[in-house]
């Protein structure tokens, strides 16, 4: 059985349990409902909202480099510490969070494998207590944009034929979502999908319990089943870019890909940009 | 009648004007606590509605959360009974709010609260608009059903 390229990006809820005290590992939940942190959480995870910590609340965009200072500064987090990610919904969130630190440089990130389900199911404590860590200084050394894709980098793969996957639903993909009454919040005027894109749904790479597929089983849905190969220069996107986070994930850590981009304005940008081209 | 019924409704908005004003002048944390509370106290669901939630019905399609909402109107009176996983403690606080607000008043008093109750709660201001959307459908449902259940036009 073929194993993941970097299987080191991803540790097991007894590594992390083994781990929780050690002052050069923090551990960071993340999660889509800005509460369950509340509800309890590992002892000493720190909590990082995907949108009230990371992004900016005035333009469609992360925070600026010194707001990400300041918020690693007030966490407790110093350059040098590993940062275990992990939150609800097979790490989807958690995955986003690593992607935008990862946009912020910051080197050493993991991903607990089962999220936050998976340390539940298991019945391993949980705690209400928010660690106070000491402060520290931050510093952002530079940013890494090789991992985020814009509109026009997406209106040249189109010209260039280089894969684009679609990680959401396929309803979404065909465009039949937008147009049922059930599903207003997709915030675009048009369904569909970005002419030339594969639809691989993101859950697709996760099993039951909220962990990743096998490297084995990854490979066939994006090698053999939608062609990726080695070398591709790869863009995923979803709604809003947190679902393709999880595929960039996956892609990059798991099956090795060296050039794959999240393209974060996804289907709400694309599918309000004029003359956007769209197939269904 | 019509200067009781005035003077109830009057004590319905009042009810919802003072959580309004609860959290408006709530930071973030204490929002969080707020609806923390509302999570924690969502009564269970009655057994006569459990088969018909696992089989997926009354489930409010807009929001991605499985919500379930049962209405019912009997003398005049709204009856809610909800059922949303606490692994979803923001929709389920939200709803649990819905819920304790809204049982007992009259259809008339449900259909008179804010139009846009997320915003005036200042929700979408301190957890996020992208948040917001299921909750509002959810708001949008129940009144409608509640409508809907008692005729009103």
């Amino acid at each position: 059985m073929a194993e993941y390229v970097h299987p080191d990006v991803l540790v097991s809820t007894q590594w992390v349990a083994d781990n929780l005290n050690d002052p050069n590992i923090k551990i960071v939940e993340s999660d889509e409902d800005v509460l369950l942190y509340e509800v309890g959480h590992v002892e000493n995870a720190i909590k990082i909202d995907w949108q009230t910590d990371l992004q900016d609340q005035l333009v469609r965009d992360y925070i600026d480099k010194e707001k990400f200072e300041q918020l690693l500064s007030d966490k407790g987090i110093s350059n040098d510490s590993t940062i275990v990610f992990y939150g609800d919904k097979s790490n989807w969130w958690a995955c986003y969070a690593m992607w935008v630190f990862k946009l912020f440089g910051h080197e050493k990130c993991l991903i607990m494998n089962g999220g936050r389900q998976k340390w539940i199911e298991e019945e391993r404590p949980i705690t209400k207590d928010v660690p106070d860590f000491p402060k520290t200084d931050y510093k952002v050394s530079g940013t890494n944009e090789a991992i985020r894709a814009f509109r026009d980098d997406v209106v040249g793969h189109i010209g260039s034929g280089n894969p684009l996957i679609d990680v959401r639903s396929p309803k979404e993909f065909s465009g039949e979502l937008l147009h049922m009454e059930a599903y207003p919040q997709e915030g675009a005027l048009r369904g569909g999908h970005i002419p030339g894109a594969a639809n691989v749904p993101w859950a697709t790479a996760a099993n039951e319990d909220g962990t990743f597929k096998s490297a084995d089983e990854l490979k066939a849905i994006y090698m053999d089943d939608k062609g990726l190969k080695e070398g591709d220069d790869i863009i995923a996107y979803c709604r809003i870019g947190e679902r393709s986070s999880h595929t960039w994930f996956v892609l990059t850590y798991l099956l090795g890909f060296e050039g794959v981009r999240n393209y974060d304005g996804s289907w709400t940008e694309w599918g309000n940009l004029v003359k956007a081209p769209i197939e269904k | 009648m019509l200067v009781i019924a005035s003077l109830f409704h009057f004590n319905f908005m009042a009810k919802i004007q003072e959580i309004i004003d609860a959290f408006q002048i709530a930071d973030y944390q204490e929002t969080l606590a707020m609806l923390l509370d509302y999570s924690e106290s969502l009564p269970a669901l009655p057994e006569k509605y459990v088969e018909q939630r696992d089989q997926g019905f009354n489930r409010v399609p807009e929001c991605e959360t499985p919500v379930f909402v049962w209405i019912e109107v009997n003398d005049d009176k709204v009856h809610i009974d909800a059922d949303v996983p606490e692994e979803s403690p923001t929709v389920r606080g939200f709803v649990s709010l819905l819920v304790d607000s809204f049982n007992g008043a009259t259809p008339q008093e449900v259909l008179s609260a804010p139009q846009n109750l997320v915003h005036d709660l200042g929700l979408d201001q301190k957890l996020g608009t992208r948040r917001m959307f299921g909750l509002s459908a959810v708001y949008n449902r129940i009144k409608s059903s509640v409508k809907e259940v008692s005729g009103l036009s």
